[in-house]
């Protein structure tokens, strides 16, 4: 009897502690990891919006980069701490074809989406001294002559090889891919004349657009984009079949362990909606060649699944896939 | 070109911004000092910290914390034989030796004048010549980067001391453990046995505290009786006739250290080297042999790192393409100030080109008397009872790896080299060449395949582009000439040459 009294007392007890400590969430500092490094494009994005985050949960996030391994040492991080909201993970799409490139055995569908923040938009650049004038230019010439035009690259998954191995599969083009260490690496390789044309991130091209240094031939989406004030058409204008890959693009976001009790998920759903929808933080995603979208829960759930499948099967049919996404259970787009 | 004169004086005649710099050079000077404690980390998390702060205060805190760190570095070289950071390895080569002769002050006296002076020698050259040696920078192919990667490994031969086989060996098994990891072309696991962890890579910081820092304790636990030598204090602002005297060197090192700092691909660890090779090759009497505490050999990097710095500036303002991991993040605190880097920068917003290298100028003159001040208590560091100073300095050691990616993992790496670079040094091989191939064994792997692949896999095209490029040109005929200029016959050649006019 006395027993089962101090049983149903310490219950009580224990439920009332956890009912305070969820309603006080947070109560104690955050920790942010960023899956980039220093000065990457992650790494931007995350400390621009941490400040609006910590304005909304009213306590500091402390921010610290573990990269390494394509991303792999920043999930498995955060997979090991404990799933109570405290450990954030601040990335971008890599850990989608983590499975596939046999970088670790688990992608986002072990993470809750608190928010991805937005989308980047790839850009078919050339150097502005070059011949060709549209995609179509691009791909006729490299089909005329199979392996020799170079086109810069940042390795197998990346956005470059997605949209190279894309734009294969859709004209059966042939070019060399050489491979940077990143999209900065690529264009600077661009700009010397190393290789002849880069799909990148419309971020890393603006600013060279704008000044006449290379050539936007083609913007990889479904309409035109107006890049540094000029009209740059879509992939879809000349190869109309591309748009079954269609809204495609890196993106970032900010994740917790799916396991992450629901009403923490949905302080932090609340804080970092604000966050991105912060004007400045709006500018700067814009400013950097995003579409904002601070989407949460299912809808974002949608949005990783879809992208996960096309990559995934792209990447499988031109043979960079090293297992094949039906080991993962990866439907085919 | 009054309104470049005013932006120019702008943190100078600001007192908030002057106070800014000062404060960052400061800090910098012993966040450089701290093996593990680096400039990169620093100026990061100071975005989250600057970011509702005007850009030009950002700025002119982030030059001074870099121009001060990478400076900064040199201390703990010269007085523990721990590199403070990357761009310090060449220093400890000939700095510590001369603490352990007693003088640690006049070797940071020099260090200091001679960082400020290539520090200057480097502003000029970002002043004048930015949008050229940008263009320059832009036009070097992975084949180029091959040839200067190979030109660096050939520096084992300088740093082997004893015996050269047993000075390749240590820099293949440096070259080995650069490879661990993801292989940067194909995303291959390369020594990594299925482990996340290995997948990462082993930073070379980790390695480099662990074969200088950890090794060289556990080096010292054989000499604890041995008294520690009585620093010589009183003279530590070096004569004008030494600086003279080392005048045309530093000229021709500072030279090394802008071009390799405005490479996209190359920053201050790569120059320091590169001009510590220099010196070594063209001195002809040293003041005392390389490696046993020459001032040349502290002369050499020290310049070379502290010009990389404005190099370093060069592609970034000119371009927005960062000249090193720094700059890298300067470009990113730049896009969350809401400016676009990238060739417009200079442009749109002309004034900040000018309000760089006016604040750089500045952080350059408060380093002077920063750097002087304060010397003859940290040489007493060196003084420090054993048993104290021992410990110290692997709980620094731990700290610093810790810092670097908040891996612990990274710790246990930096212990195991420390016992491996002990028994390395015990049985006679150099932990030099160690360091020198984790740098550059990556830089000629992956530029090798860079250009061989951009040729299709044909080595004659291969082959033929080192003679039609005229930099590649250029750079395989110095490679050509470092070679030959060291052989028997060369200097039997030379030597007829000069014996001709007496017959």
């Amino acid at each position: 009897m006395l027993s089962s009294c101090t049983r149903t007392l310490a219950a009580l007890a224990l439920s009332a502690v956890a009912a305070t400590a969820t309603a006080a969430f947070p109560d104690r500092e955050l920790s942010g990891v960023i899956m980039w490094g220093a000065g990457g494009a992650t790494d931007v994005v995350a400390r621009a919006l941490a400040p609006h985050a910590e304005a909304a949960l009213g306590k500091k996030i402390v921010l610290t980069n573990r990269p390494g391994g394509t991303g792999a040492i920043s999930t498995n991080f955060v997979i090991n701490a404990p799933a109570d909201g405290y450990t954030l993970l601040f990335g971008a799409e890599n850990p989608q074809l983590h499975q596939v490139l046999q970088l670790a055995d688990f992608g986002y569908e072990k993470f809750f989406p608190v928010s991805i923040l937005g989308r980047g938009v790839a850009v078919v650049v050339v150097k502005s001294d070059s011949p060709w004038n549209s995609l179509k230019d691009f791909v006729e010439d490299a089909k005329k002559r199979p392996g020799k035009l170079k086109m810069g690259s940042t390795g197998p998954g990346g956005l470059p090889h997605t949209v190279g191995s894309m734009l294969n599969s859709v004209t059966k083009f042939q070019v060399i891919s050489v491979p940077f260490d990143g999209e900065g690496p690529g264009m600077t390789a661009l700009l010397g004349g190393h290789v002849d044309m880069m799909p990148v991130g419309v971020g890393a091209a603006a600013e060279n657009i704008k000044a006449g240094r290379v050539k936007a031939l083609a913007v990889i989406d479904g309409e035109a984009l107006s890049i540094a004030g000029q009209s740059v058409p879509p992939v879809t204008r000349d190869y109309p079949e591309f748009g079954k890959y269609l809204p495609w693009g890196p993106f970032y976001g900010v994740w917790v362990r799916r396991d992450t009790p629901d009403d923490v998920k949905a302080v932090l759903v609340r804080a970092f909606r604000a966050a991105a929808e912060n004007p400045q933080f709006v500018t700067l995603m814009k400013d950097r060649g995003n579409v904002p979208m601070s989407t949460s829960g299912v809808e974002a759930d949608a949005f990783l699944k879809k992208w996960q499948s096309v990559t995934a099967w792209v990447l499988q049919d031109v043979g960079a896939a090293k297992a094949s996404p039906d080991k993962f259970g990866i439907p085919k787009p | 070109m009054p309104e470049a004169v005013s932006y120019f004086f702008m943190s100078w005649a600001n007192p908030y911004l002057l106070f800014l710099t000062a404060a960052g050079t400061f800090a910098g000077i012993y966040v450089g000092a701290i093996p593990g404690l680096s400039v990169t980390m620093a100026v990061s998390i100071l975005i989250s910290f600057t970011f509702k702060w005007h850009v030009n205060e950002a700025l002119a805190l982030i030059a001074g914390i870099y121009l001060g760190g990478v400076y900064g570095g040199a201390r703990s070289a010269i007085l523990l034989n721990i590199p403070g950071a990357p761009s310090a390895i060449a220093t400890a080569l000939d700095g510590y030796p001369l603490a352990k002769r007693g003088e640690a002050g006049t070797a940071i006296g020099l260090t200091t004048v001679m960082s400020v002076l290539g520090g200057f020698l480097g502003i000029a050259a970002l002043a004048i010549g930015a949008p050229m040696l940008s263009d320059l920078a832009l036009l070097f192919a992975p084949r180029d980067y091959l040839l200067l990667a190979i030109w660096g490994i050939l520096l084992v031969g300088s740093l082997s001391g004893e015996s050269l086989a047993k000075g390749v060996f240590a820099g293949a098994l440096g070259v080995l453990i650069g490879m661990v990891g993801l292989d940067p072309m194909t995303a291959e696991g390369r020594f990594t046995y299925g482990s996340v962890q290995l997948s990462a890579g082993i930073p070379y910081v980790a390695a480099m505290i662990g074969f200088f820092g950890v090794a060289e304790v556990l080096v010292q636990l054989h000499q604890l009786g041995v008294t520690p030598i009585k620093q010589n204090v009183r003279k530590i602002v070096p004569a004008w006739g030494l600086v003279k005297k080392y005048l045309p060197l530093s000229a021709r090192t500072s030279a090394i250290g802008v071009c390799i700092g405005a490479l996209p691909g190359a920053g201050g660890d790569i120059a320091a080297l590169m001009a510590y090779d220099h010196a070594k090759r063209t001195t002809k009497d040293p003041s005392r042999p390389f490696g046993e505490g020459a001032y040349e050999g502290i002369v050499a990097p020290e310049t070379a790192n502290n010009a990389a710095v404005p190099g370093a500036y060069i592609p970034m303002l000119t371009l927005g393409i960062p000249g090193d991991a720094v700059t890298a993040v300067i470009i990113g605190a730049l896009y969350i100030h809401g400016m676009k880097p990238g060739p417009m920068l200079m442009i749109e917003t002309p004034h900040l080109f000018w309000f760089c290298v006016g604040n750089l100028v500045l952080a350059n003159i408060f380093l002077l008397p920063m750097g002087l001040s304060g010397i003859r208590i940290f040489a007493k560091i060196v003084e420090t009872p054993k048993a104290i100073l021992l410990p110290l300095i692997l709980v620094l050691s731990a700290v610093g790896t810790y810092a670097i990616e908040n891996n612990p993992v990274h710790v246990y790496w930096m212990l195991g080299f420390g016992l491996l670079g002990y028994f390395l040094k015990m049985y006679g091989f150099q932990v030099g060449p160690v360091i020198l191939g984790i740098i550059l064994g990556p830089l000629i792997d992956a530029s090798y395949r860079r250009a061989m692949i951009s040729v299709a896999d044909t080595p004659l095209d291969f082959l033929a582009e080192f003679f039609t490029s005229p930099i590649s040109a250029i750079l395989v005929a110095a490679l050509a000439f470092t070679v030959l200029s060291q052989s028997r016959a060369w200097s039997a050649f030379m030597g007829r040459l000069r014996g001709a006019p007496a017959h």
